[in-house]
């Protein structure tokens, strides 16, 4: 299974390079286009092709997968994956590989009732690949001398966050070095000043990163502090609030870190991504005059559909369903992923997401079940 | 959050019996009796489909509760408290409080929840304010109205009202049953001297323990799946008596049995009893719960009815409440680990073996170790039966 696995992870490395190069060619004349393209194999195989063998692969190695799929009577073709409900990563292992072979295991931020989603990786190439590929194109455009300031834990203190992994793949490209603030719960403002100040004295770009709810408490703690970052700079801001700060409407939350870090808004890009997948998806607001914020683009590896959360069929395009998301590069874990997010998928392709699907109204003295879920 | 008269209560003063007052402690006990069954007495009433009362409410149920027409019936014909014996009624008078004046929020609890909740205010004061649902008003307005006419209740000092806001001062009792937000909400707007008693959002877990042997469980099973598909199927499993989840004894395999069986005896229920409307939401959990369950286990599904199985599990699922059970094998020495998420929700566990303490198995032995007092262990089948002795919902009240 792990050669066969293999072969597979290396046709998907081959496929996302290929996509990344068609791409590169297609906006040179935006000034996008990374060196990491350059470097992986050529490939000529089909989304098609390549979402099949990786659902035959995890039909038979992956139990959650296999169970579902039949259940469903899937029999080939993408847009009849039946998705794994995100919750499953928090019940059950999903991995087509032993627990003795995790290089890696990626945990959700948890819920209510304590219990984290686990997303097992065999190797970490792949989601490298997708990371760097896309994030190079949307929020690095292809620059190789910005500082990273991170408003997370450092890797040593969140060795199982997704976004604390990609950030580390980001800086480790740059050459202006990288910071994180963020300990034991609480925000470093003044290690975040002091790291504003050094960028501004060498006039070095950053790549600011951080979670809604890191931004807010930044926004709230920033006082008199100069948090200005040098002109180019840009912002990654990527999930929700869970609780953790008090919430804030995205419009307010992009106009508030513009103008504590003195960039424009449109450098404030946000970042959908999620620990159960592999790929992420971005504003095109950096580069793309035109591009609105709340519209994200995916990459070619990557579908989302909008589905009926009823029925889980697909509603037609332009209308609003829960993402699913089928992602070639969740080559050992589960390529079909069922959210409760909901989106509508524009005549662009391009995603507009709309927040959450909302629990019930509990009708009765029953326990809802997002009091559990949290 | 106060419970169970953990601040206030200072209008109990005057009623504590005191040596120069044993007649008159006896002549308010009886008093508070007299009221209660009165109130029971109009259970009576509703539950009997030829009486006016009884009539109205089956006319005016089904649109507002969204149960159908013929789960209104069960809910008033069989899970009505229409009797209530001396020994309960005195459990009741014991655990209620004493204050001058009780104010009864009720949420759109199960259509029947009323009642009980009002038997117990009147147990607790004289005077009792119903501020009822405004989605689901119909029994606490059928019951105030009725007792406004009721001579025993007058006679025993009673007098009833329809409110629609929450005034309380101080003396005096505020029992909310609603949201754990509801309850702090109105908490919040308290004056420190009234003693609050809230009764949030639970759940009911179900048992089935291991047979004897093979011929024994397989009789056994039959008995018991049609026995928690009545527990289902009352208040189409919106109550906070409700079994949402059923551990089994035995293993996966079994555990995969006993889910179709109880498939089954939901489908057969279904036909008696069919499922009411469900919101838009609700269909949109269930079918997040059906693929979960799906890549757990195994779903078996009726028009009306969702019981999956998760063979292997890491925590307990809360499958939505709408005839959804969640199925899972357990050992005893797993009980812990699994409930300890839940444990402060689960209001009531039914299981196979009985829930009395000399007869019970493994398991059920394990939840009586891992769940806090006040939780109600009973037969399955009785879930939603329990006896008039106190509130529903014991959870809070037991507690200090």
């Amino acid at each position: 299974m792990s050669t066969e696995s293999d072969l597979l992870h290396a046709r998907v490395r081959a496929f996302i390079g290929a996509s990344l190069r068609a791409l590169d060619a297609e906006s040179a004349d935006m000034g996008t286009g990374g060196g990491e393209t350059a470097r992986m194999p050529a490939s000529r195989e089909t989304f098609e092709e390549l979402a099949n063998a990786i659902g035959e692969l995890q039909m038979r190695c992956v139990g959650v997968v296999g169970r579902l799929w039949r259940a469903r009577g899937w029999s080939g073709g993408w847009e009849e994956m039946p998705g794994v409900p995100a919750d499953v990563f928090r019940l059950a292992r999903v991995a087509a590989h032993p627990v003795h072979e995790d290089v890696a295991v990626f945990r959700t931020s948890g819920t209510t009732s304590g219990a984290r989603g686990e997303h097992a990786f065999r190797t970490l190439e792949t989601y490298a690949a997708a990371a760097l590929g896309w994030g190079d194109l949307w929020l690095l455009g292809g620059r190789r001398d910005l500082a990273v300031i991170s408003l997370t834990p450092p890797p040593a203190e969140a060795n199982d966050s997704s976004l604390v992994h990609m950030i580390e793949l980001f800086a480790r490209q740059q050459s202006g070095g990288v910071s994180f603030h963020l300990a034991g719960g609480a925000l470093d403002l003044d290690g975040v000043e002091r790291a504003s100040a050094a960028a501004r004295a060498e006039g070095r770009r950053v790549l600011l990163c951080g979670t809604s709810f890191a931004f807010v408490h930044a926004l709230d703690g920033a006082g008199g502090r100069d948090l200005r970052l040098p002109e180019g700079s840009r912002a990654m801001l990527t999930g929700g609030f869970k609780g953790r700060s008090r919430e804030v409407a995205a419009e307010e939350l992009r106009r508030g870190i513009a103008a504590a870090f003195g960039i424009e808004e449109r450098a404030v890009v946000g970042e959908y991504g999620m620990t159960e997948l592999s790929s992420q998806l971005y504003e095109r607001t950096l580069l793309c005059t035109h591009a609105r914020h709340g519209v994200y683009t995916s990459p070619p590896w990557v579908r989302v559909t909008a589905m009926d959360p009823e029925t889980l069929a697909p509603v037609r395009r332009g209308e609003v369903g829960i993402a699913r998301i089928v992602d070639l590069a969740n080559v050992g874990s589960a390529i079909a992923i069922q959210t409760a997010d909901r989106v509508r998928v524009l005549e662009s392709g391009d995603i507009e997401l709309l927040g959450r699907l909302p629990g019930a109204t509990p009708r009765g003295c029953s326990l809802a079940v997002e009091e559990v879920l949290g | 959050m106060s419970d169970n008269g953990a601040r206030g209560g200072a209008g109990d003063a005057d009623m504590r019996p005191t040596s120069s007052a044993d007649t008159r402690a006896t002549g308010d006990a009886d008093m508070r009796a007299a009221r209660v069954r009165a109130v029971v007495a109009i259970g009576e009433r509703l539950a009997d489909g030829r009486d006016a009362l009884g009539r109205e409410a089956r006319e005016r149920l089904p649109e507002v509760t969204g149960l159908s027409a013929e789960g209104v019936e069960l809910a008033l014909s069989e899970h009505l408290e229409t009797r209530v014996s001396e020994e309960e009624l005195g459990r009741l008078i014991e655990r209620a409080g004493r204050a001058r004046r009780c104010v009864v929020v009720l949420s759109a609890n199960v259509c029947t929840g009323a009642l009980r909740a009002i038997a117990f205010a009147t147990a607790t004061a004289a005077e009792v304010r119903v501020k009822a649902s405004r989605r689901d008003p119909v029994v606490a307005e059928l019951i105030v109205r009725a007792l406004s006419v009721e001579e025993a209740f007058g006679a025993a000092g009673g007098s009833a009202t329809l409110v629609s806001q929450v005034e309380a001062s101080a003396g005096d009792e505020v029992h909310v049953y609603g949201a754990d937000a509801t309850i702090e909400a109105i908490a919040a707007g308290l004056d420190r001297e009234v003693t609050l008693r809230g009764h949030g959002a639970g759940l009911g877990l179900s048992v089935i323990e291991e047979g004897a042997d093979a011929k024994a469980d397989a009789e056994a099973l039959a008995r018991d799946v049609a026995a928690l598909a009545r527990d289902v199927v009352a208040f189409d499993q919106r109550g906070c008596l409700s079994p949402r989840v059923l551990m089994v004894a035995g293993g996966s395999a079994r555990a995969i049995e006993v889910a179709e069986a109880l498939s089954g005896a939901l489908a057969r229920a279904e036909e008696r009893v069919p499922r009411g409307r469900i919101e838009g939401a609700v269909r949109a959990e269930i079918a997040r719960y059906v693929g979960t369950a799906a890549a757990l286990g195994a779903v078996f599904e009726g028009p009306g009815h969702v019981v999956g199985v998760d063979m292997e599990p890491r925590e307990l699922v809360v499958p939505p409440a709408a005839r959804v059970v969640h199925v899972v094998p357990v050992r005893g020495d797993e009980i812990a680990r699994l409930v300890r998420a839940l444990r402060g929700a689960v209001t009531t566990v039914g299981a196979s073996d009985g829930g009395t303490a000399r007869t019970e198995g493994a398991i059920t032995r394990a939840l009586r170790d891992a769940l806090p007092p006040g939780v109600r262990f009973t037969r399955l089948g009785q879930m939603q039966r329990p006896p008039l002795d106190g509130p529903v919902d014991l959870r809070r009240v037991e507690r200090g």
